[in-house]
């Protein structure tokens, strides 16, 4: 529709005329269209891409598995003069239990689980009397001695573990276990009929679901079986990793972000700080690996072992500790922390600090009082995000020696550790499809960890923003 | 007195006319008036920003209890003239001060004097009102805090309390002085600023175009608060309005934009006189042009 000027001033050869106007007009119309249309197909994409990521890995970490049991459970049950149809594993009595187990598992790991934590309150299955008030009056004494007993469940996960074995022979996706069950079935008859399973017999597979992400697989440490392995170590070594990283990068980052911000004159030697922190925060990560490998690992390996803090045994025999990737991973988020630190001050307006200086305040009770307070939000937002990052960071890991088979949990910054990332390269990297399950599984936990590092930044900067309002 | 002032005869005679040495009565213009010592002298000061030479040769006596009014077309450094007084110059990297500013016979920009210092004692409120992202009572008490009161919490109230009502503010936000400072429109913002540079018991308030952003009632209310408040401080202003020049100052500084030797636009004061005869019988053409309205 048009819109009729009678009126409007004439200028005939500046502006085109009406007709003209109006044609003029179209095309551009047509542009704008265009264009909003070439923006909505790049966010499809983006978000296709997301998608896609997300199918990938919950795809592999749900689904049905064709398992062969050592044991059979109903035999077990069988054997205990039980009925098979009424009664199952779990119904059995905690002394039936461990008694499965004193039958199947050998002295010297029954000893090490009784260690661990003992069976029964009043009497012990594995040790002798002797022996178990010896190393409980010894200075290091295990867990087992103060701990109560097992819990029935645990007992009934360890007969599982350990008398039944569930082995899984073959693994079906998510999507294809929903639409095509059947499928699988025909598969694993077809692989055992072309003799892919010399020592199992077809009459011992058992086919049904199996969530591979599950409580269990978060709370159990690393394990070379994978239908046992869990992240417990991945998981706490990140952890540790990341608590190092925060306290080394955002005090440091957070101050020279503060001085060049603050207290900086335009100097040359300051121009140039500022240029290479914009250049180092797009150093690729490998490289801080080196660098990490050779000052924290080598050059400080005294103090990244621990060697200077005790007189005798050192906490680690070298450096690649704890301690070492974190400082490492600081380094690499050094940058990005100052960087976007700055731009949260930056963006607190002068008039605030022209209003503090005015009443006649220090710069830094200005900066304390009224500056920080309003870049906080800001400030941690980035901080968060850069932390995040770095929580996924891989390659400067594998350069500062993270190990990527630890089954002990790390106790404090002089461990030896593996971090999540490094679980999952390493278990993509094995030829089991057990094994990339479980790394899918893996990358859901990473994916969850760094959900929750983001949504912490949102509270965080949500709430400071209310305050400051 | 450099080449360049005495190449500009104008600009000479106001210095003549009105000689400015640290202490001692001085002898007006054209008719003989005793003027106290001033509470702030500033002796040939230039102000540079890098190597541009913004405003050059201030003399000028503040006179104490009075409001001393700043005009003149944009550009002619008298912002800057302002904000050499308390020394928040010092802020912008490049910008550098010469000459001397007295205040009460003491050099500001002497070796060894804290800018801190200084801005305690000669307090300032800005063109765009800023308060700070708090509550109003922590508006007023954080300058008191951070200079070191010793008092009570009670008389920290007190100290609020006063300076709200100093600042004519009082009545409208007693009852919400845990509302943040942004909650109040924008004449309240600035009467709020005005109370929180009060609060840290300043001897000389510099205000820089302190109603520019403010609508015709507001401006009012300001106006009258500055005239109250004369009877306690001294006030400097620098104002864009001529009108609100007349109505509250005592005395009046106009500078003008001169183009020196070189080309450079430097800002210079023209006529330094009490108001009312600045604005009836000023002794320069520049003054009169401007006050005329035929430029600026």
């Amino acid at each position: 529709m048009s819109i009729e000027a009678p009126e409007r001033p004439k200028a005939p050869e500046l502006f085109p005329g009406d007709e003209e106007y109006r044609r003029h007009l179209g095309g551009r119309r047509r542009k704008a269209v265009i264009f909003q249309m070439f923006c909505l197909a790049m966010l499809s994409l983006a978000v296709l891409s997301l998608a896609t990521l997300l199918y990938t890995i919950i795809n592999d970490s749900f689904g049905l598995v064709a398992t062969v049991n050592e044991n059979d459970p109903e035999e077990i049950v069988a054997g205990l003069g039980h009925d098979p149809e009424v009664t199952g594993l779990q119904d059995l009595s905690h002394d039936q239990l461990v008694g499965l187990l004193e039958a199947n598992v050998s002295r010297g790991v029954g000893r090490r689980l009784e260690r661990e934590q003992r069976f029964y309150e009043d009497r012990l299955v594995f040790e002798s009397d002797a022996t178990w008030a010896e190393i409980c009056s010894s200075g290091g004494s295990p867990t087992g001695c103060t701990a109560g007993p097992r819990p029935h469940a645990d007992v009934l996960q360890l007969v599982n573990e350990r008398v039944v074995v569930p082995d899984v022979i073959a693994s079906y996706p998510l999507v294809s276990s929903l639409l095509d069950p059947a499928g699988f079935e025909q598969e694993v008859t077809e692989e055992f009929e072309a003799g892919s399973f010399p020592d199992h017999d077809i009459e011992q597979v058992s086919i049904e679901w199996r969530a591979w992400f599950n409580p269990t697989f978060l709370t159990t440490p690393q394990n070379s079986t994978p239908e046992v392995a869990g992240i417990r170590t991945a998981i706490l070594g990140s952890t540790w990793m990341v608590a190092i990283t925060i306290l080394f990068a955002v005090p440091v980052g957070l101050g020279a972000a503060i001085y060049l911000v603050e207290y900086a004159r335009p100097t040359r030697l300051n121009e140039f700080i500022q240029t290479n922190i914009n250049n180092l925060a797009g150093v690729p990560s490998i490289i801080y690996g080196m660098l990490g490998l050779a000052i924290f690992v080598r050059l400080l390996e005294p103090v990244t072992s621990g060697a200077v803090f005790t007189d005798g045994v050192p906490p680690s025999d070298n450096g690649r500790t704890v301690l070492a990737a974190g400082l490492t991973l600081g380094l690499l988020t050094l940058p990005v922390v100052i960087i976007s630190a700055q731009e949260a001050l930056k963006a607190v307006p002068d008039s605030l600090r022209h209003a503090g200086l005015a009443l006649g305040a220090t710069r830094w009770q200005t900066v304390r009082s009224q500056i920080l307070p309003v870049a906080l939000p800001g400030i941690l937002t980035g901080t968060i995000l850069a932390v995040a990052r770095a929580v996924g960071e891989t390659a400067p890991l594998i350069m500062v020696g993270a190990a990527t088979f630890v089954t002990t949990d790390p106790t404090g910054p002089f461990s030896k550790f593996t971090a999540l990332p490094i679980q999952i390269f390493q278990w993509t990297s094995r030829p089991q499809p057990e094994f990339h399950n479980i790394a899918a599984a893996a990358s859901i936990a990473l994916l969850l960890l760094l959900l929750t590092l983001n949504a912490v930044a949102v509270i965080v900067r949500n709430r400071y923003s209310r305050r400051a309002e | 007195m450099s080449n360049e002032t005495s190449a500009d005869r104008s600009i000479g005679d106001v210095i003549e006319a009105n000689p400015t040495t640290a202490t001692g009565p001085r002898i007006g213009s054209t008719e003989a008036v005793f003027e106290p010592p001033g509470v702030i002298e500033t002796n040939e000061m230039s102000v540079y920003y890098g190597a541009f030479r913004a405003v050059a040769d201030v003399s000028l006596a503040f006179g104490k209890n009075q409001i001393s009014a700043l005009i003149g077309p944009s550009g002619c450094g008298k912002s800057t003239v302002l904000r050499s007084l308390n020394r928040m110059n010092d802020l912008i990297a490049t910008a550098r001060t010469e000459g001397e500013v007295h205040y009460h016979g003491q050099n500001i920009y002497a070796d060894g004097v804290d800018p801190v210092e200084v801005r305690r004692t000669i307090g300032m409120v800005f063109q765009k009102p800023n308060p700070f992202p708090k509550s109003i009572f922590d508006n007023i008490a954080w300058g008191a805090k951070i200079n070191g009161f010793k008092g009570s919490k009670i008389e920290m109230e007190d100290l609020v309390r006063e300076a709200l009502e100093s600042a004519a503010l009082w009545d409208e936000v007693k009852d919400k002085l845990n509302e943040s400072g942004y909650s109040l429109s924008g004449g309240q913002q600035q009467r709020l600023c005005i109370a929180r540079a009060i609060a840290t018991k300043p001897d000389v308030i510099l205000m820089d175009e302190p109603c520019s952003a403010l609508d015709p009632i507001a401006t009012l209310r300001i106006e009258e608060l500055m005239l109250e408040l004369k009877e306690d401080y001294s006030i400097i202003i620098v104002t864009h309005n001529m009108q609100q020049a007349a109505r509250v100052s005592d005395k009046t500084a106009f500078f003008n934009v001169k183009l020196n030797d070189a080309g450079m636009r430097t800002g210079r004061l023209v006529e330094y006189s009490p108001t009312d005869q600045l604005f009836t019988s000023p002794r320069e053409k520049d003054t009169e042009d401007y006050i005329t309205g035929r430029f600026g």
